[in-house]
This record gives C-alpha cells, sequence and structure tokens, in this order.
C-alpha cells in the first residue's frame, strides 16, 4: 500500500545540526521504489542522522522529505508509515530473555499483515534455534535475528544500518542472499555500509557521504570516475631486460615489479604485448588494475587539506 | 451501506479501541516472561524483601514497640516490607530495565516499531505494578501464615496505599533512569539511593514522630509511603494517612513530569 507513485524517498535539501555542528549540511537524494539504495560514508559523516530522519526518530532543521509518499514528522501518517518500514539499527536490540520464536512472534504482532514467524526463522537461518534464548546466540545469530525482526512486517520499505557488521564471511554472504532477495520481491532497501564490497555486490546506486554533505552519487561502478579514470599495468622485469628497454615509460614499484599508471589501458597493453611477443619474452605476474571502490571512497572521504580545500576540489 | 466518504489509508487514529488493548495485553504478557525469565531480576526484586522480612522477622522473635502503641515489632515489619516490595517492583526493577533497554537500543527499535507509544511504556509500567501486586501479596501471606501477623484492617485503605505508592514510584522509576547514562551504574547507583533513604526512613528499626531524623526523611516519599502503608494495619489509629498519601502522591506527579521532559529513547553513548 503506497500513497504515492513516486519515489520511495525523496529528500530536497535536507539540513541538521546539533548546536553549532552541521551533521547534515544540504543533502538531496531520491530512492525508486524496489531499488537498493547504498549511504556510504565515515563515521560522522550524516549517514544516521539522516537515516534516523527519514525514520521521524529526529526531526530536521530544513528540507523537504518524503517516505512512501509522506512527511515522516507528521505525526497523523506517523503509525500507518512504521507500519510499512522495517528498521535494522545499527547495535544489536533484541530482548535477551526470551526465546527466538517469542521475539519474533511479538514483533509480529505490530504489524497488519506479518510474515510467518516460521517463514522469517528459515530466511534467517535460525529454525533450530527457534527455542533459545536470544542471550545464548552467538553475535551472528543475534545480528541476524535483528535483520529477520526488520523484516517480519513485511516492509514496503527496509532501512539496513550496517547490517552485516559483526557477522562472520558465511553470514555476510548469507545475508547479501536475502538482501537480493527481498530487492527482487520489490523492497526498497536504504543501506548503510562501511564495506565497499558490499555497496558494490548489492547496491544499485551509492551516495558518498562527507562532513554532512553529498561527495559523489552514481553506480557503484562509475562512482567517483572509477570507469574512466587511471588504470594501474603491473608486471616483473623479465630476465635480461632493463626498464630503458621498455616501450612505455614505467616505473619500479617498491615491490620490485614495474607500475604503468594511465588513462588509455588498451593501447597501453597493445604496445607492450605487441613488444613482449616481438621479443620472445613474457611479462611475468602481469595485472590490469582499476581504481577500487575502496580507493574512490577513501579518497572522497578524506579530511580537508592544509590548504582549506574543501572535498569537492580535491578531487578536480 | 458503504460510506461514500473516503478515508486515507496513511492517515491512522491514535486509539484503535479492542485491537489496541489487545496489543497492550500481548505487551504486558511479553513483558511479565522477560521479568520471570530473567533469573537475577525475579529474584532479587520479589527475593530480596522477603529475605528480610523472613530474617528481621525471625530475630524481631517477641519484641514489641513502645512508640507505636506497643505493638509487636513484626506488625510493623510486615506492612514495611510491603513498602519496600512495591518501591523495589517500581522503582529499583524499572529504573535498571529502562536504563538497559535504552542503551541497547532495545527503546528506540520499539520506538520506531508501528506500536503506539502510549501502548509500548503504558504495558512496561502495568508489567512493573503486576509485578508489584505479586510482591505484595508474597509478603502478607509470609506475615500472615508465617508470623501470625493480622492483616490490615482497612482492606480499602490498604489498597488505595499500595496503588498510590506503585503508580508514584513507577514513575520515579521512570525519572531516575533518564539521569544515569550506563547501564553498569544502573544497579548500584539506584540502590544506593534506595537504601539509604529507606535506612533514614525507619524500614529497619521505626523511628520516633517529631524525631530529627524524621523530620529529615518526612522530605522524602519513603517514609510518608511506609506510613501510609502501615496505618491500615495499626488498629490504634485511622487507616487512612491522607497528608502521606497527598506527600507520596506529589513527589509521583513531579517525577512524571520530569521523566516526560527527560525522557530518552535513543542510547546516551549516540551523543
Amino acid at each position: 500500500m503506497r500513497k504515492n507513485a513516486g519515489p520511495a524517498v525523496s529528500v530536497k535539501n535536507l539540513r541538521k545540526s546539533y548546536g553549532s555542528l552541521a551533521a547534515v549540511a544540504d543533502v538531496s537524494f531520491e530512492v525508486e521504489p524496489g531499488e537498493v539504495f547504498a549511504l556510504l560514508g565515515p563515521n560522522g559523516a550524516g549517514k544516521t542522522t539522516t537515516i534516523e530522519i527519514l525514520e521521524g526518530f529526529r526531526s530536521r532543521d530544513a528540507g523537504v522529505v518524503e517516505v512512501l509518499g509522506v512527511d515522516p514528522d507528521n505525526r497523523r501518517t506517523q503509525r500507518w508509515l512504521r507500519s510499512q518500514m522495517g528498521i535494522v539499527l545499527q547495535e544489536l536490540a533484541v530482548e535477551p530473555f526470551l526465546s527466538v520464536r517469542q521475539v519474533l512472534t511479538r514483533s509480529a504482532g505490530f504489524y497488519p499483515d506479518p510474515r510467518p514467524v516460521d517463514e522469517v526463522l528459515g530466511m534467517m537461518g535460525l529454525a533450530d534455534k527457534a527455542g533459545a534464548r536470544v542471550k545464548t546466540l552467538s553475535g551472528g545469530q543475534q545480528r541476524r535475528l535483528d535483520v529477520g525482526l526488520g523484516i517480519i512486517g513485511q516492509p514496503e520499505l527496509l532501512f539496513l544500518d550496517e547490517p552485516t557488521t559483526g557477522l562472520d564471511p558465511s553470514g555476510r554472504r548469507a545475508t547479501w542472499e536475502l538482501i537480493r532477495q527481498l530487492g527482487g520481491e520489490g523492497t526498497t532497501v536504504l543501506l548503510t555500509s562501511h564495506y565497499m564490497d558490499e555497496v558494490e555486490a548489492l547496491a544499485g546506486r551509492v551516495v558518498v557521504l562527507a562532513g554532512g554533505q553529498i561527495v559523489a552519487s552514481g553506480t557503484p561502478d562509475s562512482i567517483g570516475g572509477r570507469d574512466t579514470g587511471v588504470a594501474t599495468i603491473r608486471f616483473r622485469l623479465p630476465d635480461g631486460v632493463s626498464a630503458a628497454d621498455l616501450p612505455v615509460a614505467g616505473q619500479p614499484a617498491q615491490d620490485g615489479e614495474i607500475e604503468i599508471r594511465t588513462e588509455d589501458e588498451v593501447a597501453v597493453l597493445h604496445t607492450l604485448t605487441g613488444w613482449a611477443l616481438g621479443r620472445h619474452v613474457g611479462l611475468p605476474g602481469l595485472t590490469v588494475r582499476r581504481v577500487t571502490l575502496e580507493d574512490v571512497y577513501l579518497q572522497l572521504t578524506r579530511d580537508p587539506d592544509e590548504t582549506g580545500r574543501t572535498r569537492q576540489e580535491q578531487l578536480r | 451501506m458503504i460510506s461514500m466518504q473516503m478515508t486515507d489509508p496513511t492517515e491512522t487514529r491514535r486509539f484503535y479501541g479492542l485491537s489496541d488493548l489487545r496489543l497492550v495485553g500481548q505487551q504486558i504478557y511479553y513483558e511479565q516472561l522477560s521479568f520471570w525469565l530473567n533469573p537475577i531480576g525475579a529474584v532479587f526484586t520479589i527475593g530480596f524483601p522477603l529475605v528480610f522480612l523472613i530474617l528481621l522477622g525471625a530475630s524481631a522473635g517477641s519484641s514489641r514497640v513502645k512508640i507505636l502503641g506497643n505493638i509487636k515489632l513484626i506488625q510493623y515489619y510486615v506492612p514495611g516490607f510491603v513498602a519496600f516490595g512495591v518501591m523495589s517492583a517500581c522503582f529499583t526493577t524499572l529504573a535498571i530495565v529502562l536504563v538497559n533497554r535504552r542503551e541497547e537500543g532495545l527503546l528506540k527499535r520499539l520506538r520506531l516499531s508501528p506500536l503506539p507509544t502510549w501502548a509500548l511504556l503504558g504495558s512496561v509500567f502495568a508489567s512493573t505494578l503486576l509485578v508489584a501486586f505479586v510482591q505484595v501479596i508474597v509478603l502478607l501471606a509470609v506475615g500472615r501464615l508465617g508470623f501470625g501477623v493480622h492483616l490490615p484492617t482497612n482492606i480499602g485503605a490498604f489498597v488505595v496505599a499500595v496503588v498510590v505508592g506503585g503508580l508514584s514510584f513507577t514513575a520515579l522509576g521512570a525519572a531516575i533512569s533518564t539521569l544515569i547514562p550506563n547501564p553498569d551504574a544502573a544497579g548500584p547507583v539506584t540502590n544506593v539511593v534506595f537504601f539509604v533513604l529507606l535506612f533514614l526512613a525507619g524500614l529497619w528499626f521505626p523511628i520516633k514522630a517529631g524525631s530529627g531524623l524524621a523530620q529529615f526523611s518526612s522530605f522524602f516519599p519513603i517514609r510518608h509511603f511506609i506510613v501510609a502503608v502501615f496505618a491500615p494495619f495499626n488498629p490504634g489509629a485511622s487507616p487512612w494517612a491522607w497528608h502521606d498519601l497527598l506527600i507520596v502522591a506529589i513527589w509521583g506527579v513531579a517525577a512524571c513530569a520530569f521523566a516526560v521532559w527527560r525522557f530518552r529513547w535513543a542510547p546516551y553513548r549516540n551523543k
């Protein structure tokens, strides 16, 4: 049940300050229905404040916010909105002395059309723990229960604030699968994460926040010019060849490999491999690496440098 | 005939009658489960006043209290520990539960669920009062069956005193929870405050009306609550201690206002 046919989340010129500190300074973005959308940024970037405003937990100082077509601050529609949202917070928040089934059954009672408890137990891989007390679960199992509580109401929109923090690799993969499954069912997912591979694996679009502002947005593989930026070609020098013999200029890297940075890797590789074939030598350990999302992220979210340039200016 | 008025499905009322009351009933059930399944909570809340009553009752023997019309000491202890039990359930235990849940993020999560705030907090407070009620029954039963103490001569006055005290100390528990930022401090802080005031209020040894100690503790609600619970047991005086009940209620109302003003859902450690 939706109020509008427009975006699931719409944020325009959002601002929120705590005292003199601007936690969110003029942020705008939209999330389409059924999309998996990621907010990425270091601690203090304004991710949680933004999410809390969307959830209706915090009020905003300025800007226009619509979630599923209604203002999350509007008390008249708040109860309806909360029945359409699922929320997984950063901290594990589950009653320790109840059993897994009791906790899920309790939450199911809040929603008009909940998912059956057994279905959630199965989806979260907790079927054999249904009778166990929450406090006896491992950290990863508690986290999965936490996510299970987020989806028990069959939400239209799911907020996941760092959903895989504290999970082991197989737990992370299982949670990713679940998020993909929910996305496939048409659930809109708004995700925050510190993990670049997670954003890359799940999100259709990503917004990078730093210092309360959006410093980049786009798809995970194009953000920050990843698809067009510099590539790094590396290899070891073949026996009997010196760096001066190479047909393209390369720098010796610290580990003794040769490193070539170029924006035109196709032409450089063609020259390089043609030369090697002609000389009947190999290029041992040859790799071509484009900047990773992590590189872009670290560059984007670096603190303003001593010259006082803003983050956007550093990128130019 | 279907109403021709189109209602907006997203506009929700704050109260849906029976279905909301059923929701509150379910919450009270889970609150009770959560209380009784927590061994430490249940043992401390219910066990402490009980053990004290039994130990003090056994050591009091046939001692009598001159300043209270020469009644048996145990006849003073039973209402005293009924008051202690109510305060322990409503003030100490509730404060610790609220601090823990707030700092674990549980309050925030429930706040963001479709469960209305009044239903969420209402069921927590109702469950607290239910535990206090169980407490009162257990203490009265032990007093009557174990020590032969006579029950309140005026049941109405006794119930009113317990209910006024239960509500006021629930409000005080909620109020003090807002002053404790850290769950590790919740137990020590509330217990120290509570036990010092209990001691000064004359729970262990009856204190003379008009003495310096009585004047000091007459500022706090604990002594007034003990006096109000004791009155219906005291055959020689009026069962209604209106003046004391009024002071307990004033503390309750003030605590309520303070709790509403200071209450927060998010953990303190998140700013």
